[in-house]
């Protein structure tokens, strides 16, 4: 019932265009409209309509004079106790769905609504498996021999050594590194395989 | 070949899927959208029965309306003398009203004053009626997104196309010709 109210209000909306809006056609369905309680709901509905010369501008955001006159129309029918879907439909009718910047929710428009949450949901789940994965990875690093073990190389172990030496002014590694000072004397023997 | 066959690419699956889960859908808009013309902008008007108007014709005089245009075929320009293809396209239209006889032509003036409007034609001839829109409410009926847009409409009162943009004479005459067409 509602769809062929709002359908036969969308005809009587773009019949004599002239003579102002919807002169023939059903009466609308709600009271009229006047004074602060019309200025309010002109804005509220204007601000649901995106003005068809601009980027990305509503109707009752707009100085255009399309933006003008549509507001206008809008005004008119609200005072004339159209009500918002009504009226809204009405443009729909000349301009397609376009003109609503808010989308009715069907078909392919879903996944306007639905595409953020389903976004941020993916996202979250991204996020927790890397946080699962990097969160495993202190674990994994006590298995990997301390900045202080040497290679079993005696050769390179000494090289090790003497590079540690020139870089932290002792052989032992880096000062307070896991097992730091004491846990090694220095050479060879300290090397863990 | 030796080289790329010394390093094997390495390609990540998961990536892969989701890199493909964007740029497929996307191909495909592109690809079945490749044949449309861009200035052919789908009205939802089209097909459907155009929007009546009663309107002033520039300088004054009876009203004409939607329904005492009825019975041929309609062409009805949205323009206005701020409008540069306006102008370009002028030529064409007026020619078309010459050369379709069987062929109603109408003006609408988009969001202009009267009097600039009344020069325009005086200065430019012109061979079909101009209708003055003060608030804008046949343009808004007709979805009119800026100038020039032409409705061709059938004569039984169905809006066959829409163009956008300024007409040129070939153009003009194809879809005149479809307008006639559907109204067999």
């Amino acid at each position: 019932m509602r769809a062929v109210i709002t359908l036969a209000l969308a005809l009587a909306s773009v019949a004599p265009a002239s003579s102002g809006p919807a002169t023939s056609g059903p009466p609308p369905s709600g009271p009229p409209l006047s004074g602060q309680a019309l200025d309010a709901r002109t804005e509220s509905v204007a601000s649901l309509l995106r003005c068809p010369v601009c980027q990305g501008l509503s109707v009752a955001d707009s100085p255009a004079t399309m933006a003008r006159n549509m507001k206008a129309e809008v005004r008119e029918k609200l005072a004339a106790g159209y009500q918002q879907e009504e009226i809204l439909a009405g443009f729909e009718r000349s301009y397609g769905e376009f003109v609503r910047l808010e989308p009715t929710l069907h078909g392919v428009n879903w996944l306007v609504w639905a595409g953020p949450i389903a976004g941020l949901l993916i996202g979250a789940l991204v996020v927790g498996a890397v946080l699962r994965r990097t969160g495993r990875a202190p674990a994994a690093a006590e298995e990997l021999p301390s900045r202080h073990t040497l290679p079993d190389d005696p050769r390179l172990a000494v090289a090790v050594l003497r590079v540690r030496e020139l870089a932290y002014g002792w052989p032992g590694g880096i000062e307070g590194g896991p097992g730091a000072r004491g846990g090694e004397s220095g050479g060879p023997a300290g090397s863990r395989s | 070949m030796e080289v790329s066959a010394a390093r094997p690419a390495r390609v990540n699956v998961k990536v892969l899927a989701a890199a493909s889960l964007v740029v497929v859908p996307l191909l495909a808009i592109l690809v079945l959208n490749l044949g449309r013309d861009p200035r052919s902008v789908r009205s939802p008007l089209v097909g459907r029965e155009a929007p009546g108007f009663a309107l002033s014709p520039v300088g004054g005089g009876a009203q004409v309306a939607l329904d005492s245009l009825r019975g041929k075929p309609l062409v009805v320009n949205f323009w206005a003398t701020w409008c540069v293809p306006c102008f370009e396209e002028q030529a064409a239209l007026s020619a078309g009203a010459r050369a379709f006889p069987g062929v109603k032509f109408v003006g609408v003036i988009y969001e202009d004053e009267e009097a600039r409007s009344a020069q325009f034609l005086k200065e430019r001839g012109e061979p079909y009626p101009s209708l003055m829109d003060p608030e804008g409410k046949t343009a808004i009926a007709y979805g009119v997104f800026g100038v020039p847009e032409t409705f061709f409409i059938d004569g039984g009162g169905r809006i066959v196309e829409k163009h956008v943009g300024p007409l040129d004479s070939e153009t003009l005459a194809l879809l005149v010709r479809r307008t006639l067409e559907s109204a067999r």
